[in-house]
């Protein structure tokens, strides 16, 4: 037994130590974020490290990038694409999973269709739709193309398909309406499954980078992804910047991850595999 | 059912945004793409003349064309294979919950919260060419300015983005497997990889092909990690479809030919799609 539990110990070691060189990337530039860039054109050793902590590439992104305006941008549209998504694909998946009606079957193909078309072949045309519309750098357009998508229908279906016909039945008798249902019922019944939705959401909206790229075009609905690739991109690139940004636009997403994971792991594998 | 009771129009009216929306986003727009290729568009990306199959024949005869589908299935192996050898060497070792398993198992996942941009801007620093994996192997390449090295380096980033997922998926998977089948067939005198083998892998056998051909489709979308490492160089070699798609349409204002591309990146993926389905229909086997 004893050798037992120290094998297990020497087990969760070795696994804890290729955990954190696996996300060493995301802690070295944790710890250069804190360091001059003049200093991280070479390899600066421990000693040159810890001397020169600094917030100094901090100070220097919220005084010269407007960093508050990118992330409220980011969340407005996160939370725009959250509210439109949870609302109808739960209309959906409630109509598809409680009624019966003539072209239900066409109507779930057009779903499944839908979601063999890839973004990255729509995005051109998409672009032009945006353009003719006059929203190219509005909020509008943000949101536009991801205000539905078939995964969220598929996920929202999963878990309206658990809720028992009789409860529909039951309460229809009590003289509640079909949409009193739908909000008073079956959405509360079903907040696991939009909590998973929404973490699930917030991480993909708020990490859009290609379609946000095409349509804010100026620094007032820019996102944070936009502003940070700006830091990239430059020329005499300085990295103290660069990767104190890179920490700035991962601190919510992640910390959002750590807290929301287990709803975001049911979430993401509940409807994908069969099995 | 009864056909005695009325249809009631609620349901439409649920389904009617979905239809409105997939409609205007997904299905008018690539309608659009596809009428397109017949036109040489102008600058604000309107048909102005027809030319019938002339794009297609410009394009498939383009050098660059072939150059940028090489790339792209040479981009789609490395990372299919990259990040599924990581993933499942990962999902293994978590396999059996422990006590603690969580905090690496959340580490091993982490980077599922991670966008292409941070990510991009870290391996720019990491991967440049007085960076930290220069100098700690004493050599000075430019991972991404290096026609050899570029699309292996771009392809290592879009692993270590993507593993996590997998990760997930396959851990889901081989937790699913029955712990007493796993202690059967130890007491046969299985071994821990003819275990894994012969028993892991075929009862978690839906995962595994979904992980494999997600992880294909998915690097046929890596646009930030190309836009922001190596901008389709150097010469070329990281071109892949979804940059080239990009580059000529908003770069070049040449809508009709990124739009002849993004139906060969269509038609690449639903190729994908048929393979994984047949792969699943005689190979998965369903619990």
């Amino acid at each position: 037994m004893r050798r037992k539990d120290w094998l297990g110990v020497l087990g969760f070691i070795a696994k804890l130590i290729l955990g954190l060189l696996f996300i060493s990337p995301l802690l070295v530039g944790l710890v250069f974020s804190f360091v001059p860039s003049r200093l991280l054109n070479n390899l600066p050793d421990l000693e040159t490290v810890l001397g020169n902590l600094t917030l100094e590439n901090y100070k220097w992104i919220m005084g010269y990038i407007p960093i508050f305006r990118f992330l409220g941008n980011s969340f407005v549209v996160c939370a725009v694409i959250i509210v439109v998504q949870v609302i109808l694909s739960s209309f959906a998946a409630y109509a598809f999973s409680f009624f019966r009606f003539r072209g239900s079957k066409i109507l779930f193909q057009i779903i499944l269709i839908a979601m063999m078309i890839p973004a990255e072949v729509t995005v051109i045309a998409n672009y032009l739709t945006i353009q003719s519309m006059n929203l190219v750098n509005t909020y509008a357009g943000l949101c536009a193309i991801s205000l539905l998508s078939g995964t969220s229908i598929f996920m929202m279906r999963q878990s309206y398909m658990q809720i028992p016909r009789e409860l529909k039945e039951a309460s229809l008798v009590d003289g509640c309406s079909d949409m009193r249902f739908l909000f008073r019922i079956a959405m509360p019944l079903t907040v696991p499954a939009i909590a998973s939705l929404a973490i699930f959401l917030f991480i993909s909206a708020y990490n859009m980078y290609f379609w946000p790229m095409l349509v804010a075009q100026n620094t007032d609905k820019q996102t944070i992804q936009i502003g940070m690739a700006m830091l990239v991109g430059t020329e005499n690139v300085e990295y103290g910047h660069v990767l104190a940004g890179a920490m700035l636009s991962i601190v919510i997403p992640v910390a959002a991850f750590i807290i929301g994971q287990d709803y975001l792991i049911k979430g993401m594998t509940s409807g994908a595999v069969k099995g | 059912m009864r056909k005695k009771r009325k249809q009631k129009p609620l349901p439409y009216l649920l389904l009617l945004p979905m239809v409105i929306l997939f409609g205007l986003f997904t299905f008018y727009p690539f309608i659009r793409s596809i009428y397109l290729t017949f036109f040489i568009t102008d600058p604000l990306g309107n048909p102005s003349s027809f030319v019938g199959f002339s794009n297609f024949e410009r394009v498939f005869t383009d050098e660059g064309f072939v150059k940028s589908l090489v790339s792209t299935i040479k981009f789609a192996a490395m990372v299919g294979i990259g990040t599924f050898s990581v993933a499942i060497v990962l999902a293994l070792l978590c396999m059996h919950p422990r006590r603690g398993s969580k905090i690496y198992q959340t580490m091993y996942a982490l980077p599922i919260a991670v966008a292409s941009v941070p990510v991009s801007a870290l391996a720019s620093y990491i991967l440049s060419k007085y960076g930290i994996l220069n100098q700690l192997l004493g050599i000075d390449i430019g991972w991404f300015s290096t026609e050899q090295t570029a699309l292996i380096a771009c392809a290592a980033v879009t692993i270590w983005s993507s593993v996590g997922t997998s990760f997930i998926f396959l851990l889901v998977g081989f937790r699913n497997v029955p712990e007493d089948l796993l202690e059967c067939s130890r007491l046969d005198g299985a071994g821990p990889i003819r275990r894994v083998l012969n028993v892991v892998l075929p009862l978690a056998s839906p995962q595994v092909f979904f992980v494999i051909f997600l992880n294909i489709v998915n690097s046929f979308k890596a646009f930030a990690i190309i836009k922001l490492l190596t901008q389709k160089g150097p010469n070329d070699s990281t071109n892949i479809l979804v940059y080239a798609i990009y580059s000529n349409a908003f770069l070049r204002g040449r809508f009709e030919t990124a739009c002849v591309y993004s139906l060969v990146l269509c038609a690449l993926i639903f190729l994908v799609t048929r393979v994984q389905l047949l792969c699943e229909k005689r190979m998965v086997y369903y619990q």
